[in-house]
């Protein structure tokens, strides 16, 4: 298990075009024939960002909403792809950018157990063989014939939790799970941290959380306007981060009180 | 020859279970509120057929030849699949999008689940033309399975404008509109309320350069009555097919090009 890379992500950049100067209509299309060529806003969403995470290792990434790290989370789970550079995975790779991927309000609880573990690459026969295990750990015995849109958000993110622990995977991408529920599901969320940690599997933990950051990661990114611009131990990192985020607050508390 | 087979089953078992699960609650959700529920695949086709049905023969009386009421049944079935699918192919990757840029699987599956759900429903209409065929006593003989072959080239067809409508809606949302269009007025091109032994034979001979038109003139001629005019008979020679199973392939091939260079930024822009 421990030993060489996990991911390995060498000077990627992403560029998006910003979605409003987009001609997606013939019109637009049409009336730019007859103007002088736009020149396209585009949006620098990374820039030439390397970085490499060990076999085993628990890797948080932290920087301000905006900074990048949902783009990086989805390149490196390759369902965006790069503008310039590349990431190599080393293993099974189990994305969770969002607890409860393809749950639909207007299937039963049961079948969205099906739905969603197929995302996860689970066969009927295997949710079969675990569906009794994913129900209990979610404690909804009593009501997984019932439409989805009828559960309360806690019972949802409760059966979402459930089938996520299930994944197989070598390699994880946690983006802020921890940021829904309440303080029982955060606490079963730590445990599955450590179990997760014991068992020697990789994981990329994208957060907002110092704490728990702190408590889980072995080494963490910093990202500020798509750079990497720190990176070391959780305690180092954290409080960078929290270096960052302060003087911001100050000059925005500052303006409230200007105006 | 083992360890083939064996990653052939590695590399396929993903997008096959996702297939499935996305097949699976499509047709739960499709009539899950609807009282008689799957009947509907069948009563749509039969309502559509009993309209056209009640105009055609005792309306208009623009019979196209013996047994013309199934070879009616016939025309609009053939139609219906196409434009059903491309229809809802269509619109297929952008009403994924919140799954697209969530998951990374192969993305022809989302136009491959749309496709199952459609054949299912195309079959069971099959079925339908079959009981009637029973019933108003046509039988067929072996040439009925030119039928098999005349499937898989609809199928192909309607799957790779599926896919390239699909791929192209993403970026183009005008394609709807123009879609609908299209079809509309393809609809009239294509000899499914007529029979092209009704249109002057040199409109004739080019409207069944249209695949589909040559599929509903084809599947007309082996199962109905042999009177049915078909491509070869109307350009006197064979080497004419070449020119619609031509378009499919060429569609087949363009199509699964550009929906593959395409599918990269779906995530992104659906």
């Amino acid at each position: 298990m421990m030993g060489g890379p996990a991911i390995v992500v060498s000077d990627v950049s992403k560029d998006f075009l910003l979605p409003h100067l987009r001609r997606t209509t013939l019109k637009s299309r049409f009336v730019s024939l007859f103007r002088a060529p736009q020149t396209l806003e585009v949006q620098h969403v990374l820039h030439e960002v390397s970085f490499q995470v060990e076999k085993g290792e628990f890797f948080g990434i932290v920087g301000r909403n905006g900074s990048g790290k949902s783009t990086l989370m989805k390149i490196m789970a390759s369902i965006y792809a790069p503008s310039s550079g590349g990431v190599s995975v080393f293993g099974r790779l189990v994305p969770f950018i969002e607890l409860g991927v393809g749950f639909h309000p207007e299937l039963s609880g049961r079948e969205n157990v099906y739905l969603n573990g197929a995302l996860f690459g689970f066969s009927v026969k295997e949710i079969d063989a675990m569906y009794d295990d994913i129900v209990s750990f979610a404690e909804l015995e009593d009501s997984m014939d019932q439409l989805f849109k009828y559960y309360s958000s806690g019972m949802q993110v409760r059966i979402a939790f459930s089938l996520a622990t299930r994944a197989q995977a070598d390699i994880l991408l946690i983006d802020e799970v921890l940021a829904v529920g309440d303080a029982a599901f955060k606490s079963k969320c730590r445990d599955y941290f450590h179990e997760l940690k014991r068992r020697g599997t990789t994981i990329v933990f994208v957060t907002h959380d110092m704490a728990s950051v702190r408590e889980f990661c072995d080494r963490v990114i910093l990202l500020e306007g798509g750079r990497i611009t720190a990176e070391g131990g959780a305690a180092e990192v954290a409080q960078k981060y929290l270096e960052t985020v302060i003087p911001a607050k100050r000059a925005a508390q500052a303006q409230a009180k200007g105006s | 020859m083992n360890d083939f087979f064996h990653r052939v089953r590695e590399r396929y078992r993903y997008p096959a279970i996702i297939l499935r699960a996305m097949v699976v609650s499509d047709l739960k959700l499709r009539y899950q509120a609807s009282f008689l529920g799957y009947l509907w695949t069948l009563l749509r086709p039969l309502a559509e057929f009993a309209i056209l049905y009640v105009v055609f023969t005792k309306f208009i009386r623009l019979v196209g030849g013996p047994d013309w009421a199934i070879c009616l049944l016939l025309g609009t079935v053939i139609w219906g699949f196409f434009g059903e699918l491309t229809v809802q192919g269509l619109t297929s990757i952008v009403a994924r999008g919140p799954l697209l840029c969530k998951v990374n699987f192969p993305r022809y599956v989302v136009v491959l689940s749309v496709t199952v759900s459609v054949v299912i429903s195309f079959i069971l209409n099959l079925v339908v033309i079959a009981i009637f065929m029973l019933a108003s006593r046509v039988f067929v003989g072996v040439e009925a399975l030119w039928f098999l072959l005349l499937i898989l080239e609809l199928v192909t067809l309607t799957v790779a404008v599926s896919l390239f409508l699909g791929a192209l809606y993403v970026r183009l949302r005008d394609i709807d509109y123009i879609w609908q269009v299209l079809t509309r007025a393809a609809f009239f091109a294509t000899p499914i309320i007529y029979s092209l032994s009704l249109v002057p034979e040199k409109w004739a001979r080019i409207l069944v350069l249209n695949p589909v038109a040559q599929i509903i003139q084809d599947a007309r001629h082996v199962l109905v009555s042999d009177q049915y005019v078909t491509i070869s008979g109307l350009w006197g020679t064979e080497w004419i097919r070449a020119v619609p199973i031509g378009i499919t392939l060429v569609l087949a091939v363009t199509s699964v090009i550009f929906f593959r260079r395409r599918s990269r930024s779906f995530a992104e822009e659906a």
